[in-house]
């Protein structure tokens, strides 16, 4: 076992990537999220712990996608590390490699340009998550040859059980190939593509804006033809906007979250896909 | 060593910029108008939002910076314009309405745009540990410029704000020279407002000044009083937030509980003062 002090430091924006660093690194790395898992990810407050950690960082996990566009760049000026600055050895941009959903046809700022590389809640698809345990091992592997074995043992683990685990949730919701959800931001995307539902109406009109009634009754309109019963909302969504366009609808409310540690005892990212599987699932199932 | 290199811009900010608004801020108390600032910084918000609904984007084009400045100046004309000589009504409820209506009007803009809320969210909440070299600096020259124009002009503007009859009597118009108060004195708000945020901006422009009021009758030593409570709640807040790592505190709300508690120590200090028989009541101007 290495040190303390001679383990690599790793930031992760948010607990998703926190949570892959660990499952790679184990006792190797010391791991530091930004975000917590209740925050939207969208808006994240500065506090001087963050950019403690980041001038102290070796290895700085983020989207890339432009998810953080809003928090990140500030507060990696504050901290002036050439590591995890753009190009930087210690720099992973968890989306390289992965086929973003949603790319804008038009890049039109009427439209604003706040995602113009895509939908950036890809980890929301395990199967994205792979790639991205690949991509943190082979930088672990770069910044500290000597643990590299280490590195590669546990993301074997992680990926053997990860597939596993893939087999288990497909199959969890393979009766419900074709059925629609409602979410509050395209959260989901990615999570329906790869199980086969279909999410396509959301509580928001546009990303980031809040619910106008007018919209409300078309997502309302939308439930009834196309008899939606479920509506899924993350811990700092508007659970409100939720129950009321659920309870005029018949329709049931789903807490599930984009982020481990955001439900109760999702610590790591296996059990937060679980968590949000079954109760998928079980909602679908009524 | 760690608070010359990461903290440097935040502290330089903090040590720099209240000097301005502390001035303001005695003008502020004594004129009763406590909630211009956050009203007059939503002005200049939805100027910033119509600019964003016309398809110009905040950092990169200057539309939004240029409409921000029309707005403020616009407010600062509504406020001129809304100072009534018997009122009958409270100018603090007129502000309150322009206050919320800006913010609805604001929203209401951005409802067809998707990157309204960051934009709006990036105007009245900004953070100072995230300042940058180029705003402190930017931001302490205008400051200046003010300064210098309030240093020159201070005889009629303090008699605006603390003898209005007095000016009246000497026919000063007064609408002309609300009109430049509330023009230097959004200005100052609505570029502070971005560096600091909100609720910084209230703290740093009543705290210092209602400190200043209770501790002394002058208006010199009330301005002194001020800068030192503005300097000492700050800098405390700064190092309390960096230094207490256990706790991880956000910088700008501690910063705000240090000027409650500095408004504590002047209210104790007031007592004991008045209790053994050295202040006299009486009327600065």
């Amino acid at each position: 076992m290495t040190s303390l002090l001679l383990a690599l430091k790793v930031v992760a924006t948010t607990p998703e990537y926190g949570a892959i660093a660990t499952a790679i690194g184990g006792d190797q790395v010391k791991v530091t999220t930004l975000a917590k898992p209740t925050e939207d990810p969208h808006f994240v407050d500065a506090k001087p712990s963050h950019i403690v950690a980041l001038s102290k960082a070796d290895v700085l996990i983020e989207g890339g996608a432009d998810l953080e566009a809003g928090w990140l760049p500030p507060l990696l000026e504050g901290a002036r590390n050439a590591k995890i600055n753009a190009g930087g050895p210690g720099r992973v941009r968890a989306s390289e490699g992965i086929q973003l959903l949603d790319v804008p046809q038009v890049l039109d700022r009427s439209l604003g340009d706040l995602h113009a590389a895509g939908n950036p809640h890809f980890m929301m698809d395990p199967g994205n998550a792979k790639i991205v345990a690949d991509h943190v091992c082979d930088v672990f592997c770069k910044l500290d040859a000597g643990s590299c074995s280490a590195y590669e043992k546990n993301r074997d683990a992680f990926n053997a059980t990860l597939a596993a685990k893939m087999g288990e949730w497909s199959k969890a919701l393979a009766p419900f190939q074709g059925k629609p959800v409602v979410t509050y931001h395209p959260t989901w995307r990615y999570f329906a593509a790869r199980f086969g539902l279909v999410s396509d109406v959301y509580l928001e009109p546009k990303p980031g804006i809040p619910p106008s009634p007018p919209h409300l009754a078309e997502v309302m309109q939308k439930m009834t033809e196309q008899k939606i019963g479920v509506v899924l909302v993350e811990p700092f969504q508007s659970r409100k906007t939720a129950e009321a366009v659920a309870q005029r609808t018949g329709a049931t409310v789903v807490d599930v979250c984009q982020f481990p540690g955001g439900l109760p005892g999702t610590g790591d990212y296996l059990a937060l896909l679980d968590a949000d599987v079954k109760a998928i699932a079980s909602a679908l199932g009524k | 060593m760690e608070i010359l290199t990461l903290w440097l811009w935040p502290l330089l900010a903090l040590i720099l910029l209240p000097g301005l608004l502390v001035y303001f801020g005695l003008h502020v108390v004594e004129r009763g108008i406590i909630f211009v600032d956050l009203a007059l910084a939503q002005i200049a918000a939805l100027g910033v939002c119509v600019a964003v609904a016309l398809g110009a984007h905040p950092g990169h084009d200057a539309l939004p910076w240029v409409l921000s400045l029309v707005f403020t100046l616009l407010g600062a004309g509504l406020f001129a314009w809304t100072r009534f000589r018997h009122p009958r009504v409270p100018q603090e409820s007129i502000i309150g309405v322009i206050y919320v209506v800006s913010a609805a009007a604001a929203t209401l803009v951005l409802s067809h745009t998707a990157e309204g809320d960051e934009a709006l969210k990036n105007l009245l909440v900004g953070n100072v540990l995230l300042v940058t070299k180029g705003e402190v600096l930017r931001t302490f020259g205008l400051f200046v410029g003010i300064a210098a124009v309030h240093l020159l002009l201070r005889r009629r503007f303090l008699m605006l704000s603390f003898d209005e009859e007095a000016a009246r009597r000497q026919g000063i118009s007064i609408r002309t020279w609300d009109f430049l108060f509330y023009a230097t004195f959004g200005l100052t708000v609505t570029s502070f407002v971005q560096i600091t945020g909100v609720y910084l901006v209230f703290s740093y422009l009543i705290v210092p000044a209602v400190c200043g009021a209770l501790l002394s009758p002058r208006i010199r030593t009330r301005l002194a009083i001020g800068w030192v409570v503005a300097l000492v709640a700050g800098i405390s807040g700064l190092a309390l937030s960096v230094k207490l790592e256990s706790a991880d505190l956000p910088t700008g709300p501690t910063i705000v509980c240090c000027f409650g508690a500095a408004l504590i120590v002047c209210g104790i200090l007031m007592r004991l003062r008045k209790g053994s028989g050295t202040v006299s009541a009486g009327n600065g101007a």
